[in-house]
């Protein structure tokens, strides 16, 4: 049960326990709160934010010099994947009449401060965005943009999952979280991404994803 | 990641014989059902909008009918596959150190969906299809490459069958539990590629299968 969240998050990230999405299978599950969202412009300008944290995560930390040969790889294949989904939400939104939020202002402290701790904060970053789409995916109305995020899901899943084997975790509780992926609300989602977010208002006033 | 090898499984053998002809019929006629409605969506990765349309509405409409509960009997079936190749090869011998770590839970995870998509589609008041036989072409779990080349190709698969049913699911509770575990099998099917030397980031967006693919991936499986 040694997840490397520790440090980098001060959210309640951890207290979602792995194995809480089995037993939700066959009662209602865990979305996020029925007034998180009220469009899926909504739902998309959520996930806009978090890519371009992400985005811009592995843009600094892929410059940072910190990881070589197939991990070098890797994290670049991560970063253009985070670049692509960007570009995709963004496209997304205005196909749809939406407006998409402005990429907030980000500090990522101590991140590149070492090859471990890159790889730890980018572990902690893809595990959060999974939960977060999974908690986000009931909002959104259109099939079509639903598949899509479900694909965009899987691949943060894939990202985690590699990103915890760089790192040597335990293959369950690190690689994995469990049988079944578990859900965060927005709520929890931004209580653990605002460490990011530089300077109050970051995340401009007329986004979804307001504190 | 698209040689030939890869794409077709267990040597293209039958590997599921059903218990019974309405199970055989009932997964043949999901199969084909989702495969329609995903292969209509037909984005491209990086453009999800570009299926969207009065002609998209129109062909989920009558793919609709599979209705959740066959589609969970579909995903039920692909699941007790996956359980049973699992529980074979790690029990084959063939892997060991941090490989044996990485595929054990892979196992552990297959049985606890076949678990919790048998006891939803029972709460549902459905009839969940019993577990098929399986006959695995000889050698499948002989070998370290061998197997993990499978899983691989397995894994993949199993990614894009549950991502093609993703619009046709009505309820939402059903559609957070077959994400919770498609989520699950995309990081199965990166550590796998990764083990095997194969890409474990094949495209930004996960792809779903067209009704050809999921009838060629479907239908060697089924045992007449």
């Amino acid at each position: 049960m040694s997840i490397t969240r520790r440090g980098l998050i001060r959210g309640d990230v951890a207290a979602v326990t792995p194995g809480v999405a089995v037993g939700a299978l066959n009662n209602r599950f865990a979305w996020a709160q029925a007034a998180d969202f009220d469009s899926d412009v909504d739902v998309l300008n959520y996930a806009l934010t978090l890519e371009y944290l992400e985005a811009e995560f592995y843009r600094q930390g892929n410059s940072a010099g910190l990881v070589s040969g197939k991990e070098q790889q890797y994290l670049a294949a991560v970063q253009a994947d985070e670049d692509s989904h960007v570009a995709t939400i963004m496209q997304t939104v205005k196909q749809i009449g939406g407006e998409p939020v402005a990429m907030p202002s980000v500090d990522f402290g101590g991140a590149f401060a070492s090859r471990q701790a890159y790889l730890e904060t980018s572990h902690t970053f893809e595990n959060v965005g999974v939960q977060a789409y999974l908690g986000a995916a009931g909002f959104i109305k259109d099939k079509a943009i639903l598949q899509a995020a479900a694909g965009i899901f899987g691949v943060e899943a894939r990202h985690a999952a590699i990103v915890g084997n760089l790192l040597g975790l335990s293959a369950e509780d690190g690689v994995y979280m469990g049988a079944t992926e578990t859900p965060l609300t927005k709520t929890e989602v931004l209580a653990a991404v605002e460490p990011f977010l530089a300077g109050a208002g970051a995340m401009g006033d007329d986004a979804a994803v307001t504190l | 990641m698209t040689n030939m090898d890869r794409d077709e499984i267990f040597d293209g053998k039958p590997v599921i014989a059903f218990r019974g002809e309405h199970d055989r019929r009932s997964f043949l006629r999901t199969a084909v059902l989702v495969g329609v409605g995903a292969g209509f969506v037909g984005y491209q990765a990086g453009d999800p909008t570009a299926g969207r349309g009065s002609a998209w509405a129109g062909n989920l409409a009558q793919a609709s009918p599979a209705g959740d509960l066959d589609i969970l009997n579909y995903a039920l079936t692909l699941e007790y596959l996956e359980a049973e190749f699992y529980t074979r090869g790690v029990a084959g011998g063939v892997l060991s150190g941090r490989e044996l770590e990485l595929v054990t839970p892979i196992r552990d995870h297959e049985q606890a969906h076949v678990a919790a998509l048998t006891s939803t589609i029972t709460d549902l008041g459905g009839d969940p299809v019993a577990k098929p036989k399986f006959a695995f072409p000889q050698g499948t779990f002989t070998s370290r490459d061998k197997f993990l080349t499978t899983a691989s190709t397995f894994e993949e698969l199993g990614v894009k069958a549950y991502h093609g049913q993703v619009p046709l699911v009505d309820s939402t509770d059903i559609l957070a539990a077959a994400a919770a575990i498609a989520g699950v099998e995309s990081r199965h099917a990166a550590i796998l590629a990764d083990l095997t030397g194969g890409n474990p980031f094949p495209s930004p967006i996960e792809a779903n299968l067209s009704m050809k693919a999921v009838l060629k991936a479907a239908q060697p499986f089924i045992a007449n």
